[in-house]
């Protein structure tokens, strides 16, 4: 995958959580990063006056501010800073996406939640509903992982739902530019109203489970190595945190079924995996646009 | 990259001064409407009025409307020489840097002392007055028969909710929250409709002879000689200043508006030509309805001068006085937050420029605003509201009259700082004589002697609310007190941070004569 990375960077532990995964999937694949900080546009201030020498003064200490988070970026790894102004941290992330034909957009989690988990906040919920490109969410202490920490393996959630082909072509480009192994993850109990008894959603579950993952193997190509599991549990969260992950594993997750064709939205079972999560979740668009991750683009190898 | 990278995306490392990234701005997003609707939603014109009408009154009697027209007179002149300095040196830090580099870093240190000073009484003002009508509003629309509203004048419930508004204000302004255009808009026109209803109703009750204490309008109430002494004009006058300010915001709006040569001009004179109908239509309805007795509804009477609406909106509106309530308290809602961004930023300047501690310099990573200096005067404002509840007998006028004081001081230097900081340029052009020297300097005369004026009549016991401590007024305390704090800080920050003292972060300058160079 030798496309670029945007990483939306703020001054905060999130950010540098965002810039230390981003490093480290451009180490991984090859891709160059962007580091994008997002200012707020005068459009939206309708009270306060405007005031030019605030602004300069915001944009020099907006562009020290990335000047610090690029000398964390290690010195192999193509890297360029920017400053964007926008009505939103989502916006403007999903525009210098779109302009660069970015393959990746990773931001760090709100601060707040536990070590190593991931609590949604509401920039970052606005993102998965806006972007059409994959999100990487990077749990709190991401910046801890060393960059150079390869990428031993990428856990597909998979679901029945439309989006399983962009989610399994996500996840075949990015095994093959990453050399990780891939491994098909079905969650049971999904889908299921909570006043049915939990038997039986474990038989429903697993009968499910199986299908899923024999016809989400059968489409993945030969080469990638792949293993399946299937995880129980009486809830999404029990099941999830009863699988075992490699240090710098990555999971793919498709996006709702609600959202619209090619943008994101994090679907309950989503929502809930990712409290669980201990590892970075990337969010995979129902429909992949014309940025396919490792399609060769026409901004590849460009300066 | 250059199929993909558009000129909007300025890459830091070779761009600092291209395209976008000029003023770091989307250029020319505000447009005469936009700015209209800024300045007048800075000068809040329901929250002015409500609380120096009275203050007003006391002082000049009918001749209100008179006061008005004068005052505005210094305010603009100080305005012109405002916009050159803006134009030539943008910076947050405003009068603060300004007068640093026309007269060196003390002087430059008391402006900048000056208008945080201002700025924060007037913050403790505004919460003080959203609260009255915050329980007032409760009050009509419950129909509790004042059982509520009094409640508001309950020292301890009134400080704990005056807290929790500053406290609300605070938050929005940490974060940044801004209401949508469309709503400020409607905020704006909502708030204008109101206090022309309000005018257009007292004009029917003096009609209908169910005025208060109708008073037939005459022409003498547009005369300043018709006021009589000297002090009560000069009193009149620093609250006249108030009145206006945040007017200038429209006028120094340059590089932002659609179209620089002429919005920024048109919008001020718009704004103004709306704010001066506005204050008089009001005045002179209010007072032809009320009167200038010292009973009751008049408006002389000391009980209601600190907030005049709130006790003439019931009789002269009827079930519509919430209407009042309300335009009242958004008014003073929406410039609480305008209002707070002006102590935070020139704190900030201060704080970068090395006058006071770096913290002050520090600009939040999430939201993108001064953090530490906006929290620094939100609880200077709390603490000074919670001490003077206590300590005046009627809080809001004698902040009112402190503020009028402390405005004259600070933009009197900053007027001279104009004159003083272009004086090789005065004589470059015609223009340059009326607007970087007769105008400004005349304009700061007039502030200087009022505010020494102002000083000298308050050391009266019973000037403003009649609040004195040992036999000198409160408000002549307060302002005495105010500078000679800022001193103290100013002293010990020299000591500690010499720096900036010696004028090694922000120089003395004057920039040479552009005649001279072409020559």
């Amino acid at each position: 995958m030798s496309g670029r990375i945007v990483v939306g960077y703020t001054a905060t532990k999130a950010g540098a959580d965002a810039v230390a995964l981003g490093s480290r999937l451009a180490v991984a694949s090859g891709a160059s990063l962007d580091l994008v900080l997002v200012l707020p546009n005068e459009e939206r201030s309708v009270i306060t006056p405007p005031d030019p020498g605030y602004d300069r003064y915001l944009r020099g200490q907006a562009e020290q501010w990335l000047a610090g988070a690029a000398a964390k970026v290690p010195a192999s790894v193509e890297h360029r800073e920017h400053v964007r102004y926008a009505e939103s941290f989502a916006e403007g992330l999903t525009a210098v996406a779109d302009e660069i034909g970015a393959a990746l957009i990773v931001v760090g989690t709100a601060q707040g939640g536990a070590r190593g988990r991931h609590t949604i906040g509401s920039t970052s919920t606005e993102l998965l509903h806006s972007s059409d490109v994959p999100v990487v969410l990077a749990p709190k202490g991401s910046r801890k992982t060393d960059a150079s920490a390869a990428v031993p393996r990428i856990t597909v959630a998979v679901g029945t739902r439309p989006g399983a082909e962009a989610l399994l072509q996500t996840a075949a480009s990015l095994a093959t530019s990453t050399g990780a192994a891939v491994r098909l993850l079905s969650l049971v109990t999904v889908d299921l109203p909570p006043t049915v008894d939990t038997g039986v959603i474990r038989l429903a579950g697993a009968a499910h489970a199986d299908d899923v993952l024999a016809r989400a193997k059968a489409e993945l190509s030969a080469d990638v190595p792949t293993e399946v599991v299937v995880a129980r549990g009486d809830s999404i969260e029990t099941a999830v945190r009863g699988i075992e992950w490699l240090p710098g594993e990555l999971v793919l997750v498709g996006s709702s079924r609600l959202a619209q064709p090619r943008r994101l939205f994090l679907g309950s079972t989503a929502a809930k995996m990712l409290r669980e999560l201990p590892v970075p979740m990337i969010v995979v668009p129902r429909a992949l646009g014309p940025t396919v991750p490792g399609a060769t683009h026409s901004v590849e190898g460009d300066r | 990259m250059s199929g993909h990278e558009g000129a909007a995306l300025a890459p830091t490392t070779d761009q600092v001064e291209g395209g976008l990234s000029k003023k770091g701005l989307s250029a020319g997003t505000v447009g005469l409407i936009g700015a209209v609707v800024i300045g007048i939603s800075c000068i809040a014109p329901a929250y002015t009025l409500t609380a120096a009408l009275g203050p007003t009154v006391s002082a000049v009697g009918f001749q209100v409307p008179a006061i008005i027209l004068v005052g505005f007179i210094p305010m603009l002149l100080v305005a012109f020489g405002y916009r050159e300095l803006n134009r030539s040196m943008p910076d947050s830090g405003t009068s603060f840097t300004w007068a640093s580099r026309a007269f060196g870093p003390w002087i430059g240190w008391m402006a900048g002392w000056g208008l945080i000073a201002a700025t924060i009484i007037v913050l403790s003002n505004l919460a003080g007055i959203a609260v009255e009508f915050l329980f007032l509003l409760i009050d009509q629309v419950a129909n509790t028969q004042g059982a509520i509203a009094d409640l508001a004048f309950d020292p301890f419930i009134n400080v704990a909710v005056c807290l929790l508004f500053v406290l609300g204000a605070t938050f929005v302004s940490y974060r940044d929250m801004q209401t949508t255009q469309k709503l400020q808009y409607i905020l704006v026109s909502f708030q204008v409709a109101v206090l022309l209803i309000f005018a257009i109703a007292a004009f029917v009750h003096v009609a209908n002879g169910s005025a208060f204490d109708a008073s037939p309008v005459e022409l003498s109430w547009f005369n300043p000689f018709a006021v009589g002494s000297l002090s009560a004009v000069v009193a009149g006058l620093s609250l006249s200043i108030f009145i206006f300010w945040g007017w200038d915001v429209t006028l120094t709006m340059n590089e932002e508006t659609k179209n620089p040569e002429k919005t920024p001009g048109r919008a001020a004179t718009l704004t103004v030509l709306t704010i001066v109908s506005l204050y008089l239509l009001i005045s002179v309805g209010l007072l032809s309805f009320a009167g200038t007795g010292t009973k009751d509804l008049g408006l002389g009477n000391e009980d209601i001068q600190s907030n005049v609406f709130f006790y003439l909106s019931g009789p002269i509106l009827g079930p519509f006085a919430f209407l009042v309530s309300l335009a009242v308290l958004t008014s003073s809602a929406s410039s609480l937050q305008s209002t707070f961004v002006s102590p935070a930023r020139t704190l900030l300047a201060m704080g970068h420029y090395g006058a006071l501690p770096e913290r002050f310099a520090k600009v939040s990573p999430r939201f993108f605003t001064p953090g530490f200096a906006t929290i620094v005067s939100a609880v200077v404002a709390s603490v000074f509201y919670a001490v003077m509840r206590f300590a005046s007998e009627d809080v809001l006028q004698d902040t009112i009259l402190t503020l009028g004081m402390m405005i004259c001081f600070y933009y009197g230097i900053t007027a001279f700082a104009c004159v003083w900081y272009f004086r090789r340029q005065l004589w470059d052009s015609a223009r340059n004589v009326f607007f970087m020297l007769l105008f400004p300097l005349v304009g700061g005369i007039i502030l200087l002697y009022l505010f020494v004026q102002t000083l000298i009549d308050s050391m009266d016991p019973g000037y403003g609310s009649g609040s004195n401590i040992g036999g000198l007024g409160l408000v002549f305390i307060l302002g005495i007190a105010i500078i000679a704090i800022g001193i103290a800080i100013m002293i010990w920050q020299a000591v500690t941070r010499p720096a900036f003292f010696r004028g090694e972060t922000l120089s003395k300058d004057a920039p040479a004569s552009l005649r001279r160079r072409v020559a």
